[in-house]
C-alpha cells in the first residue's frame, strides 16, 4: 500500500505590534509567548530530527510583520528580558513548590529549564535572530519557507483595489526576498481567502502555488475531478492546494480535536492569575494588570474548575497514541482514495497556525515530532513545491471558488456587523494613497519619506488581525486604536501633502513607531506604474 | 477579553475580568454568579451573545486566541495633529462587498449625510428628496437583469443586501428621488459575483454514488460528522446525506 502525502503547512503570523515609547507594552507579550512557547521549540525539535538524519519536509510561512519584528533590535533586546524575567520567577517557583506544592514542582522546573535552554539558544546559539535557524533547516532542505500578504491583509474585501492587492503580495514577495535571498514559490493566502482572478496578481510575482480553503473545489463552477484530495492549476497556470477539513479538524477542532484531550495542559489556569499580588507582581504588568506568566500547572480535566494536575507524563503517552491515530485516519483514507482515483496520487493538505503548536497546544509540537519521527513507511511528508515537482499526473484546470477558512466559509468574521464601519475608511485611505502616488511620483528627500510612511500606514491598517480581533472581542480597544490610529495618519498626510506641506515632527515621530518596510517605495501605489 | 473555556476560568481569573469590564459588586459574586454576570454583560454588550461561548463551536484562527491581558487599561497616544476620523467622507460614493453568496455589504457616502438636508456643501436644499438603493441582479448564463429598489434615509449610510440567488452579478446604484418624481444615480457600485457550483444541480449523481462521495465530500466533514461551516455546503449536505449530515 502507497504512504499518503501529507503536506504540513504552518502560517507564523503576528501583527506588527511595537512599542517603544514605553518601558513594557502588553501586546508586545502576542511576539514573546510565540518565540519562546512555539518558534524556538519548533526550531529545536527540527533541528534535533535533523540531527538524529531524519528525513521529514515542512512548510513555514513567515509574515512580513513578524519577519520585521523577529529583526528588531529593540525588540530582541525585550524578548532578552522577558526571558530573564521568566526565568527568575521559574527559580522563585520552584522553591515555593518546593515548599508548598511539591505536586507542582516537575513542571516548574520543567518550564525553567525551557526558559534557560530558550535564553541560551535564542543569544548565543541564533545571535538573536532565529530566522537564520529556519533558513539553515531550508538549506538542508528539510523545510520549504514560503511568503504572505504584506501585512497579512484579508485580500477577498480588497478586491476593488487592485492597487493594494498587487502592493500587498509585491511587499511580500520583497520581504521574504530580502530576508531568505531567493523569491518564494509559495504564497500563503490570509485567512485562506481567496476570490476569483487573485491568482493573476500572484502569478505576476512569481508565485507558483497558494493553497484555498477546503470547499474551494466542491463550490467550484467546474467539476474537480479529484475534489479536494488535489491541488489543481487555475486557469493561468499558478497551483491551488484545497486544504483538507478533515484531517486539519483532527488537531484543529475545539471540541473534538487532539488538544482538547483532558490529559493535555489547561491554557488558562497560569498563576498569573491564581498566586497572590504580592508574590505575582513583579512579573506581571504594571500597575496591577495580572497576565499569563506561562507557568501553568493543571490539566484541562474537561468543562470544569476544578481542575486536576498535568502530569506531563500522562500527556507525552497520549501524544503517541494522537499521532498513531493520525497516520491510521490519512492512510486509511488514503488507501480508499487510491482505488478511486485511477493511479493518480491523493494529497492532504494540512494549513495550520503555526502558535497553536506549544503555545495554545502545548503538547502541540510534541505531536509533531512524534508523527514525523513515526512516519518512515507509513506516511510520506511532502511539501507543495516537492509534490509539484515529483507528481506525474498532470494537474487538472480549476477555477476555485472565493472562499475562506473563516466562520462561516467566507468574509463574515472580516466583515460583521462589529467591524464594517471601518472598511470605508481604509478604501479612503487606500484611493488616497493611489491619488497622492499618481499625483507625486518619484518626490525625493523630506516628501518620499512623508508618502513612504503613508504607505506604511494603509498597509498597516489593511491587516486582518484588527477587523478579526473586534469581531471575536479579545483586544478590541487595542485593535481599534491601531486601525484608526493608521487611517488618521494616512489623511494626515493627505491633507498636508494637498497643502504642500510635511509635518516633520509627525513623519519623525511615526517612522520610529512604525518601522515595517524600511525599504517601502510609495510608488508601488502609483496605478499608472503597472 | 478571553471568553473560550469561561467555565474552566479560575474564581481569581473570572473576578479579574468582571473588575476589567467594570462589573458593579463582582467582590460579592461567587463563581457561577461570576460566569452568570459575565456571559450576561457580553450578551447586552453585543446583542447576540458570546461568539466562542464555552468553549464549543468552530473558531478561525488560534493566533487571535493569544492572550488579552490588558481589560480596560490605558492605550498608547496617537500620533501629534491626527485628529479624528470623519463619519464619512465629501463624496458621492456606494461600494458592494461580498460577505458570502447570499449577503452582501453596501456602504455609501453622500454630501448631505455630513452636513445636514438644508447645508450641503454644494448649497442646495436636499430636503424633500429621498434615496433609494437600487440592486440589479444579472444571471451570468443568460444575461437577464432584474432590479428592485431598497428606500434608505439621509441619515444611512450602509446597508445589508440579500443576495437571492448563486450564478448571478450584482451591483447597486444610489439614487436620490427628486419632490418633482425625476430621479438621479447619485453613484454606481462595482459588481460582484456568486458562482453556481457545478454540484448545485448534480447533488442526487453524488447522493448516489459512493466514490463520488468520497473525493468530494469527505474532505468536508469531520470525523465526527460535523460539515465544514457553510451556508452553501450545508445545504449541499442536507441533500446529498438526506438529512444525515448537517
Amino acid at each position: 500500500m502507497s504512504n499518503a502525502n501529507v503536506a504540513f503547512v504552518l502560517n507564523a503570523h503576528l501583527p506588527f505590534v511595537r512599542h517603544p515609547e514605553y518601558p513594557r507594552f502588553l501586546e508586545e507579550d502576542w511576539l514573546f509567548e510565540s518565540i519562546s512557547e512555539s518558534y524556538l521549540p519548533l526550531l529545536r525539535m527540527l533541528n534535533r530530527l535533523k540531527e538524529e538524519g531524519l528525513s521529514f519536509q515542512l512548510t513555514i510561512s513567515f509574515s512580513p510583520p513578524l519577519i520585521a519584528m523577529l529583526t528588531d533590535n529593540a525588540l530582541q533586546n525585550r524578548f532578552v528580558h522577558y526571558l530573564q524575567q521568566h526565568i527568575e520567577l521559574g527559580q522563585k517557583e520552584v522553591q515555593r513548590c518546593k515548599d508548598e506544592q511539591p505536586q507542582f514542582l516537575e513542571m516548574a522546573q520543567h518550564y525553567l529549564d525551557g526558559y534557560i535552554r530558550n535564553l541560551h539558544e535564542y543569544e548565543d546559539l541564533y545571535r538573536m535572530n532565529i530566522l537564520d535557524g529556519f533558513k539553515a533547516l531550508e538549506q538542508s532542505g528539510h523545510l520549504e519557507l514560503i511568503t504572505t500578504a504584506a501585512t497579512h491583509a484579508y485580500l477577498p474585501l480588497y478586491e476593488e483595489y487592485p492597487q493594494a492587492i498587487n502592493a500587498q503580495i509585491e511587499l511580500g514577495v520583497q520581504s521574504f526576498l530580502t530576508t531568505f535571498g531567493h523569491p518564494p514559490k509559495g504564497f500563503w493566502l490570509p485567512e485562506c481567502g481567496y476570490y476569483p482572478g487573485l491568482e493573476e496578481h500572484l502569478k505576476y510575482h512569481g508565485i507558483k502555488w497558494f493553497q484555498v480553503a477546503s470547499q474551494s473545489m466542491l463550490l467550484s463552477p467546474d467539476k474537480a475531478t479529484y475534489g479536494g484530495y488535489r491541488p489543481v492549476r487555475c486557469p493561468n497556470g499558478v497551483a491551488a492546494f484545497p486544504r483538507d477539513y478533515q484531517a486539519t479538524s483532527l488537531v484543529w477542532s475545539n471540541t473534538t480535536g487532539y488538544p482538547t484531550d483532558n490529559v493535555y495542559r489547561e491554557f488558562y489556569r497560569d498563576i498569573g492569575y491564581d498566586l497572590s499580588m504580592n508574590y505575582i507582581r513583579p512579573y506581571i504588568h504594571e500597575p496591577e494588570v495580572r497576565v499569563f506568566t506561562g507557568y501553568k500547572y493543571w490539566a484541562i480535566t474537561g468543562d470544569t474548575d476544578q481542575k486536576v494536575p498535568y502530569v506531563r507524563a500522562q500527556a507525552m503517552e497520549r501524544v503517541k497514541e494522537h499521532a498513531k491515530n493520525f497516520h491510521y485516519v490519512v492512510n486509511n483514507r488514503n488507501h480508499r482514495l487510491r482505488a478511486t482515483m485511477g493511479g493518480a496520487q491523493p494529497l492532504f493538505f494540512l494549513g495550520f497556525d503555526a502558535e497553536l503548536f506549544g503555545h495554545w497546544w502545548y503538547e502541540g509540537i510534541d505531536w509533531l515530532e512524534e508523527v514525523i519521527r513515526t512516519s518512515k513507511d507509513r506516511t510520506k511528508l511532502v511539501t507543495p513545491s516537492s509534490f509539484l515537482a515529483e507528481d506525474a499526473t498532470p494537474l487538472q484546470t480549476v477555477r476555485p471558488a472565493f472562499s475562506s477558512w473563516g466562520q462561516g466559509g467566507y468574509s463574515a468574521a472580516w466583515l460583521d456587523g462589529s467591524n464594517t464601519e471601518y472598511y470605508r475608511h481604509i478604501h479612503k485611505a487606500i484611493t488616497r494613497m493611489e491619488e497622492l502616488a499618481t499625483r507625486f511620483p518619484d518626490q525625493t528627500s523630506l516628501k518620499q519619506r512623508f508618502l513612504n510612511q503613508a504607505a506604511r500606514e494603509v498597509l498597516l491598517a489593511m491587516s486582518s488581525d484588527w477587523p478579526f480581533i473586534i469581531y471575536c472581542r479579545t483586544s478590541v480597544e487595542y485593535a481599534k486604536k491601531r486601525i484608526e490610529g493608521h487611517l488618521k495618519n494616512v489623511n494626515l498626510v493627505y491633507d498636508d501633502m494637498c497643502k504642500n506641506a510635511v509635518d516633520t515632527e509627525w513623519l519623525v515621530k511615526a517612522e520610529k513607531r512604525h518601522t515595517i518596510f524600511g525599504d517601502i517605495d510609495y510608488n508601488i501605489f502609483n496605478s499608472e506604474r503597472i | 477579553m478571553i471568553l473560550i473555556n469561561i467555565d474552566s476560568l479560575s474564581t481569581n481569573e473570572l473576578q479579574h475580568i468582571a473588575q476589567m469590564e467594570g462589573l458593579k459588586g463582582w467582590k460579592t459574586l461567587d463563581r457561577d454568579e461570576l460566569i452568570s454576570a459575565l456571559e450576561d454583560w457580553f450578551e447586552e454588550m453585543d446583542e447576540g451573545g458570546i461568539p466562542v461561548g464555552n468553549g464549543h463551536g468552530t473558531y478561525g484562527r488560534y493566533t487571535n486566541n493569544l492572550t488579552n491581558h490588558r481589560g480596560k487599561a490605558a492605550h498608547f497616544k496617537d500620533l501629534p495633529r491626527t485628529g479624528e476620523l470623519p463619519p464619512s467622507y465629501y463624496d458621492s460614493t456606494i461600494h458592494l462587498l461580498l460577505r458570502d453568496p447570499q449577503w452582501a455589504y453596501a456602504y455609501w457616502s453622500l454630501p448631505e449625510t455630513i452636513q445636514g438636508n438644508k447645508t450641503s456643501f454644494d448649497d442646495e436644499d436636499h430636503s424633500g428628496e429621498s434615496y433609494v438603493i437600487r440592486v440589479h441582479q444579472t444571471e451570468l448564463a443568460t444575461g437577464t437583469t432584474t432590479s428592485s429598489d431598497i428606500a434608505v434615509e439621509v441619515k444611512d449610510q450602509e446597508w445589508n443586501i440579500h443576495l437571492p440567488a448563486l450564478g448571478c452579478s450584482y451591483s447597486v446604484e444610489l439614487c436620490r428621488l427628486h419632490p418633482d418624481g425625476n430621479e438621479e444615480v447619485v453613484a454606481r457600485s462595482a459588481s460582484v459575483e456568486t458562482y453556481l457550483p457545478y454540484w448545485a444541480d448534480r447533488i442526487e449523481e453524488l447522493a448516489m454514488d459512493r466514490d463520488l462521495f468520497l473525493l468530494h465530500f469527505s474532505s468536508l466533514v469531520t470525523k465526527t460528522g460535523e460539515v465544514a461551516e457553510n451556508v452553501v455546503l450545508k445545504d449541499l449536505a442536507l441533500t446529498v446525506s438526506k438529512g444525515v449530515l448537517s
